[in-house]
This record gives C-alpha cells, sequence and structure tokens, in this order.
C-alpha cells in the first residue's frame, strides 16, 4: 500500500520533470533553429535562392551543429549537408526511430520554409536530447524500482515501529487489567498521535488509581470500624446463649444487641447516603429553599439539647435568606454541623449559627469556642471515617462531616473549615435566590 | 385491621406477618407485584405495606395504580436502606407513611397503629382533652387542671401530635417528621431533651403523669392505667 503510493507519487513527480525539460529543450532546439533561418535569410539579399544557396554551402562547409537543406522544387538538393526532404513547412523532427523515407536522416529537429521554387530546412541535431530522454526515463526506472523498494522496506520498518508501539500499548493495558494498575503507557519523543492517545489514557488511569486507592481506604475503613462492634456483639450474644443463663439476663444481652446492631446499621446508612448523595444528578430536584426557616428549626430542635449539655446555642439569621438547592439536604447538613460543634465542644462553650447575604450568596457560619480541628487536620475530617484522636472516645461514626461534605459538593457550595480562635468555624457559601 | 403485605422477601415477610398477627392483626401476604395489586383491589383492606423493590410490578407503580383507580386505603410504603429519594417518590406516588428497612418491629407497629386509626374526625376537632389537659388548637391554648401553660409553638405542636395519637405509641421518628419535619434520624437525644422539657411544662407537680417513655421505642401520652 505504502509502496504503491510512493510509486505512484514518484511516477507523477519523474513524469512532469521529464515533459518539462525535453519540452524546454525542444524550445531550445527551435529557437536556435529560428535565428539561424533569420540570419540565413537576412545574408541572402533579396531571399532568391541562388544567394540562400551560397549562403547555405557556405555554412554546410563549417560544421556549427547545424543541419541545411536548400532543394528546388522538384526535390534537387540546392545546397547543404542533408539528403533530400519531402518540402514540409515548419517545425518538424525525425527520431532515431523514424524511418525516414529520405536516407540519413535521424536524430535531428529542425524548421522547414517553403520559398519561391526552393525549400529551405535548417536543423539541429537531437542526439542530445534523445539522449537525455533516455537517460531520464532510465533513471525513472530505477529511481521508480528504488523507491519502491525503499517505500516497501521503509513502509515495514514504519508499520513494524507502529505494530510494536500498539504491542507495547496492548501490552501494558494487559498488564494493568492483571494487577498492576501503577504501570503506565510509554510515550516516545515523536508526539504524535499515538503519544497524544498514551497521555489521556495514562491521565485516566491516574484518575482510576486514585479513585481505587480512595475506595480501597473506605473499605478499610467500614472493616475496621465495623469489626469493634461486631465482635463485641458476638461476644455478647455468644453468652446470652449459653446453657444455663438466666433468661432474665439474655433477653437484656439481646435487647442491648439489638440496640448495637442499630448502631450499625446507622453506619450503613449514612455510607450509602453519602453514596447517594455524590451519584446521579440532584440538581434537577433542587427547589428554591427558604435558608433562614430551615436554620431557625435546627436551632430550636438542637437547643434543648445544648441547654442540657450546659452549652449555649445562639443564633444571628438574617431574614429571608432563599438558597437553591433540596431541603431535606441542607436541613441535614446543617444538622450535621450543629451536632459536631454540639459534640466535640465542653461544657460552658458557646456554639454561634451565623447566616447572612453575602453578594449573591448566602454565608452560613457554625461557629464554637472549644478546641477547634488543627490545621493541618482540617481536609482530612472530611474523609469518611477520619476522627481526631481526641475525640475517639466521643459518641458519633466519623462520617457526619464527610456527609456534610458531600452535600456541600451537590450543591456547589463550599464548604470552610477555620480556626476561630479559639474553637472552630465551619462555613458554608450556598447560591442565593431570590 | 386487615392487613395486605406486598412482599417478595419470604423472611421479610414473616418477620412482619408474624408480628402484626401476634399484635391483632389480620394479616395476608402477596409475594409479587401483579398478585399484590389484584389483591389490593379485589378486596378491602384497612391497610396496605407495599414494598419498594418487588419482582413483576415495583412498590411504587401499584400505589400509583391504587391511587388512580380510586383507592383510599392507607399505604405504608417500605423503602430499603439510604434511600433518599425512595421517600419522596414513595409519597409523591400517593403512599401515606414510609419506612425505612430495616426497621423496628415497633417502628412498624406504631406506623400501622397511626395509620389504621387515622380518623378523618380528629382532623377537623379543635379541642382536644385527655384526663385533665386540654388543647384549643384555634386559641391555641393549653390548661391542665384548669391553669393555663405558656408553650412554645414547637412544643405545642409536639404536644398537639401527641395528643392526636393519645394512646398510641409515637415513635421518635415519626416525631421528627411531623413536628420538625425532619427525615433523618440525627445522632443524638435531640428528641428525648424536647420531650422532657415538655413533660416539665405538661406534668411537672401532677399526680398523674400523662407523658410516658417506652423504652427503645418511643412516647405516648394517655392517662396511666
Amino acid at each position: 500500500m505504502y509502496a504503491t503510493m510512493t510509486g505512484i507519487t514518484f511516477l507523477i513527480l519523474l513524469s512532469v520533470i521529464f515533459v518539462s525539460t525535453t519540452r524546454f529543450m525542444r524550445h531550445q532546439i527551435d529557437d536556435s533553429v529560428n535565428s539561424e533561418v533569420e540570419e540565413i535569410f537576412e545574408d541572402s539579399p533579396g531571399r532568391n535562392p541562388d544567394a540562400i544557396g551560397q549562403v547555405v554551402q557556405g555554412l554546410a562547409e563549417h560544421p556549427s551543429g547545424f543541419y541545411y537543406l536548400l532543394q528546388d522544387s522538384k526535390g534537387q538538393v540546392l545546397a547543404g549537408n542533408l539528403p533530400a526532404i519531402d518540402p514540409e513547412p515548419g517545425v518538424r523532427e525525425w527520431r532515431k526511430t523514424t524511418k525516414a523515407k529520405n536516407v540519413g536522416l535521424s536524430a535531428i529537429r529542425g524548421r522547414g520554409v517553403v520559398l519561391p521554387g526552393a525549400y529551405l530546412f535548417v536543423g539541429w541535431s537531437t542526439h542530445q536530447l534523445l539522449e537525455m530522454e533516455e537517460m531520464v526515463v532510465g533513471s525513472f526506472a530505477w529511481g521508480l524500482a528504488a523507491s519502491i523498494v525503499l517505500a516497501l522496506v521503509g513502509g515495514l520498518i514504519m508499520s513494524g515501529r507502529l505494530m510494536h508501539r500498539i504491542e507495547t500499548i496492548s501490552v501494558t493495558s494487559r498488564s494493568i487489567i492483571g494487577e498492576d494498575l501503577q504501570q503506565r503507557l510509554p510515550v516516545t519523543r515523536a508526539g504524535d498521535e499515538l503519544d497524544h492517545l498514551a497521555v489521556s489514557i495514562n491521565a485516566m488511569l491516574d484518575r482510576i488509581a486514585a479513585l481505587m486507592n480512595d475506595l480501597r481506604q473506605v473499605t478499610t475503613d467500614i472493616a475496621h470500624d465495623l469489626r469493634t462492634p461486631l465482635t463485641r456483639l458476638r461476644q455478647r450474644l455468644e453468652l446470652a446463649i449459653r446453657p444455663g443463663e438466666d433468661a432474665a439476663a439474655a433477653r437484656l444481652t439481646l435487647e442491648n444487641a439489638v440496640v448495637e446492631i442499630d448502631s450499625i446499621l446507622a453506619i450503613f446508612s449514612a455510607l450509602l447516603r453519602i453514596a447517594q448523595i455524590e451519584s446521579g444528578n440532584r440538581r434537577l430536584g433542587f427547589k428554591s429553599v427558604p435558608l433562614s426557616e430551615l436554620l431557625g428549626t435546627i436551632a430550636e430542635l438542637y437547643r434543648p439539647m445544648a441547654d442540657e449539655n450546659g452549652q449555649i446555642l445562639i443564633e444571628s439569621i438574617e431574614p429571608s435568606l432563599q438558597v437553591n438547592g433540596e431541603r431535606e439536604l441542607l436541613m441535614q447538613l446543617f444538622a450535621n454541623l450543629i451536632e459536631n460543634a454540639l459534640r466535640h465542644t465542653p461544657r460552658g462553650s458557646t456554639i454561634s449559627v451565623v447566616a447572612r447575604r453575602l453578594g449573591s450568596s448566602a454565608q452560613i457560619s457554625v461557629i464554637d469556642n472549644g478546641h477547634g480541628i488543627p490545621e493541618n487536620f482540617r481536609d482530612k475530617v472530611l474523609q469518611r471515617f477520619f476522627r481526631l484522636e481526641s475525640s475517639r472516645t466521643t459518641v458519633g461514626n466519623g462520617l457526619g462531616l464527610s456527609m456534610a461534605n458531600a452535600i456541600v459538593k451537590v450543591h456547589d457550595a463550599t464548604l470552610e473549615l477555620a480556626d476561630a480562635a479559639p474553637g472552630l468555624r465551619a462555613t458554608v457559601l450556598l447560591e442565593a435566590s431570590y | 385491621m386487615r392487613i395486605l403485605l406486598i412482599e417478595d422477601d419470604a423472611e421479610t415477610a414473616y418477620y412482619i406477618s408474624r408480628g402484626l398477627s401476634e399484635d391483632g392483626h389480620d394479616i395476608s401476604t402477596a409475594r409479587d407485584g401483579r398478585e399484590g395489586l389484584r389483591l389490593a383491589g379485589s378486596e378491602k383492606w384497612d391497610l396496605l405495606i407495599v414494598d419498594r423493590m418487588l419482582p413483576e410490578m415495583d412498590g411504587l407503580s401499584i400505589v400509583q395504580e391504587l391511587r388512580i383507580a380510586g383507592s383510599i386505603t392507607p399505604i405504608l410504603f417500605l423503602t430499603t436502606l439510604g434511600g433518599v429519594d425512595d421517600r419522596v417518590h414513595g409519597l409523591n406516588a400517593g403512599a401515606d407513611d414510609y419506612l425505612v428497612k430495616p426497621f423496628s418491629f415497633a417502628e412498624l407497629l406504631a406506623r400501622v397503629a397511626a395509620l389504621g386509626r387515622r380518623s378523618p374526625r380528629l382532623a377537623v376537632e379543635t379541642n382536644l382533652k385527655i384526663a385533665d389537659l386540654e388543647v384549643d388548637l384555634l386559641a391555641r391554648t393549653v390548661v391542665r387542671g384548669g391553669a393555663p401553660i405558656e408553650l412554645l409553638p414547637r412544643e405545642f405542636r409536639l404536644l398537639e401530635y401527641l395528643m392526636r395519637h393519645a394512646e398510641q405509641t409515637v415513635t421518635r421518628a415519626m416525631l421528627l417528621e411531623n413536628v420538625w419535619d425532619v427525615h433523618f434520624e440525627p445522632n443524638t437525644t435531640v428528641v428525648e431533651t424536647h420531650i422532657s422539657r415538655l413533660r416539665s411544662k405538661i406534668d411537672r407537680g401532677k399526680s398523674i403523669p400523662l407523658i410516658h417513655t417506652l423504652r427503645g421505642t418511643g412516647y405516648t401520652l394517655r392517662v396511666p392505667i
């Protein structure tokens, strides 16, 4: 295929060269012949056959590369160094192969001029031209042959290299499928389409690897976080079914087991909820939500609990704030933030819920004056199951903030955890709707 | 109550029907959506319990079909763990209440009781009374033993809900949904603190307590036996 294409291209190219050179050379010959004819006429006063005959004779005696012929109307050679020919006017050419009726004429190109009672022909040897033609045609053949061979070989090499690269890619892909997600496709220095493709695929693999890593992390965390309560549960149930176990005690154990299972189910429920929030296009279900009212309800919901804990929950909410979103999710978001504050601050702490308009957004902050979160952990607490060492002993499953984060993400909002000096300031910036 | 349970999982069906029969209900079970819809339409029921995921025809379509056909039988919709949208879809389709699996039996019984005894008369009543506790829904006043009691608006709603469901078991989730419109389970003891506040206003210093805690289940408002 490649060779054929090269061959055809070569042929076209060479024919153009061939045609244009030979045409140019013929043109050159014609020009010289024409000027020679003119000179002859200029040198022959009256342009009568005798005068021309003299000039031609003179010229023919001093070989100059030109061929001359002057014959009369009966075909008798009057002067010159050529045999008699048909008195045809205009440009004439005898190729080597041409079987001229009159002998001796070969490889001549020239011009015939019909004069009163005579015929003049001036020609020039086309040996050089023919040689050149032969040479060109010869080199054509060679060149064509060579170029076809080269094209074939080159094509083989090229496609071999291409095949090799594709093979490398497919081998690498197979080993990635096999196990090793760390491998990447080779990128050459050629910078061609194949390299662009490899770069894109590598970027995709990076993303997949990151996601896999997340998944692995979450899976490990789930296993880890569930093993402890499940082990405890198993031990208790084992005690309850011991022979001779008091029926009332066994019943109590079973009741506790149900409570324990409920907390495990709550973890699953939260995980599934986070996954559901994160997946799919929830924005379709978004409506304008009365934020001020919603925050008021939540603050009111948690206030008695704060009082009970000896904490103060205060609110400063600008009226009639409206945001685009899903009411239930937003409610959960702020409930989680407030619960988080209530849970991780000591007695006597103050938790304030502040909401205000900020340009085209609504800014909601839950601020406490507890211990805060060290700066290097502020990103981590948004991850599933991450809990600060200091809060290991408090209730909770380490999913509250990751759920809050997931809700914030579907709302195209931001959740920023900052230092409230002292304490934590969790700020949500939501797109307002009026 | 005559209850039709449409549930394909044999174990869940057994768990639900056994518990409900022990509670004195007359329960029938359909194993797939088509059979369920046929049974639901061909007989008279006091309550339908419809699972979300069913072979042949899903629960959502059954609820829709029944409502289009003009059925007013109360429907309790069962959804799966973590279903954020199932609740909304179920209620939009025409279900009266929903329950997320897995649920506690106490929760199911409380919901079934609430749906079954739902009486249209109660909804228009403006004066609720139990023992010496009187609630005027129009004037929004509460009087116990002749003495007026000051309640915050939300406390009033909480009491109103308990009064409307007097003698019944009311779970934490039911209170969160109906009083605060909160459809997720907060991890903390928010409801308890509200109840104890209300209790301190209603029952403190009275010889007969009316608000009772049912361990591990919820609350009930009644005259103690």
